[in-house]
């Protein structure tokens, strides 16, 4: 298996397999063809807001969107944290 | 005032929501002077808001029976992918450790009949029971509804709150990614996610899943308890065991999340169809009894100015022309 040797890479980058997996799918949506491909990578959009709780108060949610458009690169990570806005 | 009086009856046997109408009605015994009989005007006015809700909750109904029938496919077609996993891991949700985290999948929209307070008191039910002198559990929870029930009485608990899932259609990229975050921000042995099972339009059950950390199972498989067969799998690759089943159980729950937002979906717009088209229903029955007794006014009316016409006219009969 050629991924076998790349696991303690990601895993040392701080990556989940979840993430991993992600990129991995997206490089495969990126392969398709043209009306196919349109179609694939604007299904996937992701907005939700999250935020962690402190002593019983919620702190400042930061939304979190983007379309897979943006990470069509490996760079999936590192999307996931610069389009990660704080809102008041 | 007979006319009051038999309006006042009939709004008593109205229920609830009709004492606006009583109380309006009370106030109309306060007329201008000199003014021969009550008005209607509140019953007209009441019943044209009641067709309008009637019109708002019957294209509610109509747009969540549209959305449920975009969801359930999906969600349907979602339950193969935590399958397999319950195959090979099997589902213990008796499983006691020491670190628990209860993720409560709910709407973000009301007016859905009970959902969201069935899947909050399971949840309730599970911290207790997983609550003990050396344990901990912690509310991860999913939605507003949820949180705003969590947040009365249990707001030390809550580790994440997770809202605003449903902007745009629910795909697993975006779940896997909520997923991420969650593992990433929790320490767990076991996740045990609550959400309502679409069953039918009218049933949804109220399921937990549980998902255990790959050292809970590890621990688990040596034991020889429930997860003892593991141990019969071969491993193919150069990995370790327990690499495997870091990245099994974290694929692991962002599958079984996925299944868990899109059932509690499509529970959402079956819940919401269901209680949408009773309040149309209701909402008849109220246009049904206010006719009515708009009309009974309206004859009691014109008998009463009719026997005062007639009561006068005998009255003169007597007397010379």
């Amino acid at each position: 298996m050629a991924s076998s040797g790349a696991v303690p890479f990601w895993r040392a980058a701080g990556m989940t397999y979840i993430t991993y997996s992600n990129i991995c799918a997206n490089l495969v949506r990126n392969c398709l063809k043209e009306p196919y491909k349109a179609e694939a990578l604007s299904r996937e959009k992701v907005h939700f807001s999250f935020s962690k709780w402190v002593e019983g108060k919620p702190e400042k949610p930061s939304i979190l969107l983007f379309t897979s458009h943006f990470s069509s690169s490996v760079s999936f990570n590192f999307i996931d944290r610069r389009f990660r806005f704080n809102f008041r | 005032m007979a006319m009051a009086a038999v309006l006042r009856r009939e709004g008593r046997r109205l229920t609830q929501p009709i004492n606006a109408l009583h109380s309006s009605l009370i106030s109309q015994d306060q007329a201008p002077h000199g003014s021969r009989s009550i008005s209607t005007q509140v019953v007209r006015n009441r019943m044209k808001s009641v067709k309008n809700i009637q019109k708002i909750t019957k294209a509610m109904k109509m747009v969540a029976a549209s959305k449920l029938r975009a969801v359930q496919t999906r969600a349907e077609n979602s339950r193969g992918l935590w399958q397999p996993f319950t195959a090979l891991l099997g589902d213990n949700p008796s499983t006691d450790v020491k670190k628990n985290v209860v993720v409560t999948v709910s709407s973000d929209k009301g007016l859905c009949g009970g959902i969201n307070s069935t899947s909050v008191k399971i949840s309730r039910v599970l911290h207790k029971l997983n609550s003990g002198p050396d344990k901990e559990t912690k509310y991860v929870i999913l939605g507003e509804k949820a949180k705003a029930q969590l947040v009365r009485d249990s707001k030390k608990d809550i580790e994440l709150s997770l809202t605003e899932l449903q902007k745009n259609p629910l795909n697993y990229t975006q779940v896997s990614v909520l997923a991420d975050d969650i593992l990433k921000n929790v320490e767990y042995d076991a996740l045990r996610i609550v959400f309502n099972k679409f069953h039918s339009v009218v049933q949804f059950l109220p399921t937990v899943s549980t998902v255990l950390s790959p050292e809970v199972i590890e621990r688990e498989a040596e034991s020889g308890g429930k997860l003892g067969e593991l141990d019969s799998y071969e491993i193919e690759g150069g990995e370790t065991k327990s690499e495997i089943l870091q990245n099994l159980a974290e694929f692991q729950f962002s599958c079984v999340m996925y299944n868990a937002v899109l059932e509690n979906a499509c529970s959402e717009q079956g819940a919401r169809m269901s209680a949408m088209d009773s309040s149309s229903r209701n909402a008849g029955d109220m246009l049904d009894r206010l006719t009515l007794t708009y009309n009974r006014t309206r004859q009691a009316s014109i008998t009463t100015e009719l026997i005062e016409i007639i009561s006068g006219a005998s009255a003169l009969e007597g007397f010379p022309g």
